[in-house]
C-alpha cells in the first residue's frame, strides 16, 4: 500500500478552479518532487495533503485513512505525522528558537523540559545549527530561517516531510545546502518526502521521482532522467525555462 | 431596482458577517473548555492589554471627568445647583462614560494590535504552521485574549470611574468652592450598587466585541502587508461601532428591566 495517495482531487478557490483531478501516489521511503509554474497550485496541492484545506470533491487518503473526513484530535495525530516547511518558512515571531523547534513537543507531549532540550538539539544538530536557541526569528538570515523551520518540522519525527518550495529566495549555495539537507534527512530518517519546486536544479539533485503539475493536473510522472529527456512539449518549455512555447502559446502570461 | 439589489446585498453582507462572528464566539467558548489550560499566555495577555493601557485610560478619563464638571457647573450655576454635580459626575462616568471610553481606547489600541498581529501571522503561514503542528488556532490565539479582555476590561473600567470621579472633584473642590465632604458624600449617596454593576455588564460585553472583531479581522487577512494594515482599520472601525450600538442596547435594556 502506498504510503499516500490523491484520489481526483478538484479545488476551486476564490471562483477559479485550481486543482482539476488531480491523482497522485507517494510510495513509502520515496522523494517525490513536484514541478510546475509559479501559481499552478503546488502550496494548495500539499496543503490539502496535511488537511489545511479541504477539496471539493475527491480524496486523499494517508496510511488509509481519508484526510477529510478525519476531525478533532484524530486530525492532530495525523497531522503530527507530517512535517512541514512552509514556503517562508512561518517561524513564530514571539517565540525563540527553542520554542519555535520544540513548539509540538512544548505544546503536546509528555516529555519533561530535559528531554525536550535534548530533542530540539538534535533536531537543531541535524540542520547544523547550534548555539543559537536563544534568538528570535527576526534576527535569522533567510537561510538560516529555513533551517530552523526544517529543524521543527523534524522534531516530533514525523514519517512524511513536505517541503513548500525549500530554495526558493535563498543563494545558490545556501539553495544547494538545503538540497544536501533535503537528501540527508531522506536518507538518515528514512522518511517520505514531497517537495514543491519549480528550481529544475533542486528537483534533479534530491527527486526520486518527478511529476509535473499544470493546468489543475500531474500532465508528466518520470524520473529525473525521464523528465529530462521527455518529449512533452510543455515539460521540455518548463525545464528549459523557454520563453516561446505551448505553455506560452495561446495564453497571456498569468 | 438596483437599488434594491444592492441593499439586499449589503444586507446579506452584514449578516455574513455576524454569522461568521457568532462563530467564532461559539468556537472560543467551545476551546475554552478543552484541556490543556495554559496560565502563561493569559498572564501575558493580561498584561499587555490591561496594566500597559492604563496610563492612556487615565487620561482619557480624567479629561472626561474634568469636562463634564464643568460643563454641568455652567447650567447648575444658574440655578445654584452646583451641589448636584457630584452626584451627576458620578453616574455617567459609571453608567456611560467609564464603559465607553475605556471600550473605545481599548479598541484603538489593544483591538488594533490584536488585529496586525495575529493578520501578520495569516498572510506569514504561522496560522497554517499552527494547524500543521496540530494545535488549534482558536485555541492557541483567540481564548487567551479573548479571557485576558473579559477581565481586564471591567478592571480598566472600575479604574476609569474612579479616576473620572476624581478629575470631577478635583474641579468642584478647588475651581467651585464646593465643600470636601459634601461632594464625597453626594458622591457616593446616588452611586446605588446597581449602577456599577450595569457598567461592568457593559465593560464584559465590549470586551468580547473587541476581542472577537480583532480576532476574526486578523484570521480572515489577506494580501500581504497592505492587507494587514486593511485588516487593521477595519477592526478598529467594526469594534467602536459596534460598541456604540451595543452600548445604547444595553442601556435600553437596563433602563427597561429597572
Ligand atoms: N485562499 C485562497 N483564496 C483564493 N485563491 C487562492 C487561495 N489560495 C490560493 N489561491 C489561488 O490559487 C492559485 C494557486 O496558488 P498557489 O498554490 O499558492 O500557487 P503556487 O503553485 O505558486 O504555490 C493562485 O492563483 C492563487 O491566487
Ligand atoms: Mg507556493
Amino acid at each position: 500500500m502506498s504510503m499516500l495517495e490523491v484520489r481526483e482531487v478538484h479545488k476551486t478557490l476564490g471562483g477559479r478552479p485550481v486543482l482539476r483531478g488531480v491523482n497522485l501516489r507517494v510510495e513509502k521511503g520515496e522523494t517525490l518532487v513536484i514541478i510546475g509554474r509559479s501559481g499552478c497550485g503546488k502550496s494548495v496541492l500539499l496543503k490539502h495533503l496535511i488537511g489545511l484545506l479541504r477539496p471539493d470533491s475527491g480524496a486523499i487518503i494517508v496510511d488509509g485513512q481519508d484526510v477529510a473526513q478525519v476531525r478533532g484530535h484524530d486530525l492532530g495525530a495525523l497531522r503530527l505525522k507530517f512535517g512541514m516547511l512552509f514556503q517562508g518558512a512561518a517561524l513564530f515571531d514571539s517565540l525563540n528558537v527553542f520554542e519555535n523547534v520544540g513548539f509540538a513537543l512544548l505544546e503536546h507531549s509528555r516529555l519533561d523540559i530535559v528531554q525536550i532540550r535534548e530533542r530540539v538539539s538534535r533536531a537543531l544538530q541535524s540542520v547544523d545549527l547550534e548555539n543559537i536557541q536563544q534568538m528570535y526569528p527576526a534576527d535569522l538570515s533567510g537561510g538560516m530561517r529555513k533551517r530552523v523551520g526544517l529543524a521543527r518540522a523534524i522534531c516530533n519525527n514525523p514519517q512524511i516531510i513536505l517541503y513548500d518550495e525549500p530554495t526558493t529566495g535563498l543563494d545558490p549555495i545556501m539553495s544547494d545546502m538545503i538540497n544536501d539537507l533535503i537528501i540527508r534527512m531522506h536518507r538518515q530518517l528514512g522518511v517520505t518526502s514531497i517537495v514543491v519546486t519549480h528550481d529544475m536544479k533542486s528537483a534533479y539533485k534530491v527527486g526520486t521521482r518527478i511529476v509535473m503539475l499544470y493546468e489543475g493536473k500531474i500532465i508528466a510522472e518520470g524520473t529525473p532522467q525521464e523528465i529530462e529527456q521527455t518529449a512533452d512539449p510543455v515539460v521540455r518549455q518548463f525545464i528549459t525555462g523557454a520563453a516561446q512555447g505551448p505553455i506560452t502559446a495561446n495564453r497571456n502570461i498569468e | 431596482m438596483e437599488t434594491v439589489k444592492r441593499f439586499f446585498a449589503r444586507a446579506r453582507c452584514f449578516f455574513e458577517y455576524f454569522g461568521s462572528l457568532s462563530l467564532l464566539f461559539l468556537r472560543t467558548i467551545g476551546q475554552m473548555f478543552v484541556p490543556p489550560f495554559k496560565w502563561r499566555p493569559l498572564i501575558q495577555q493580561m498584561d499587555t492589554v490591561g496594566v500597559n493601557s492604563s496610563p492612556i485610560v487615565f487620561l482619557t478619563s480624567f479629561f472626561a471627568g474634568v469636562v463634564l464638571a464643568l460643563q454641568m457647573a455652567y447650567t447648575l450655576k444658574k440655578m445654584s445647583a452646583e451641589i448636584y454635580i457630584a452626584s451627576l459626575v458620578s453616574l455617567s462616568m459609571c453608567r456611560e462614560l467609564g464603559p465607553v471610553f475605556t471600550a473605545l481606547v481599548v479598541a484603538a489600541r489593544v483591538g488594533a494590535s490584536i488585529t496586525a498581529e495575529v493578520g501578520t501571522m495569516k498572510v506569514t503561514e504561522q496560522i497554517d504552521a499552527l494547524e500543521t503542528l496540530a494545535t488549534n488556532p482558536v485555541k492557541y490565539l483567540v481564548v487567551p485574549r479573548f479571557l485576558a479582555l473579559l477581565v481586564m476590561l471591567p478592571l480598566l473600567t472600575v479604574y476609569a470611574d474612579a479616576v473620572g470621579i476624581i478629575g470631577g472633584f478635583i474641579v468642584s473642590v478647588y475651581n467651585l468652592n464646593i465643600p470636601v465632604f459634601l461632594y464625597i458624600k453626594k458622591t457616593f449617596d446616588v452611586l446605588a450598587y446597581k449602577d456599577v454593576f450595569t457598567g461592568l455588564i457593559k465593560a464584559m460585553s465590549f470586551a468580547a466585541v473587541i476581542s472577537l472583531v480583532a480576532c476574526h479581522e486578523g484570521m480572515n487577512t489577506r494580501g500581504g502587508a497592505e492587507g494587514v494594515g486593511r485588516a487593521t482599520t477595519r477592526s478598529v472601525v467594526f469594534s467602536c461601532m459596534l460598541i456604540f450600538a451595543a452600548n445604547a442596547f444595553l442601556t435600553a435594556l437596563f433602563y427597561f428591566i429597572k
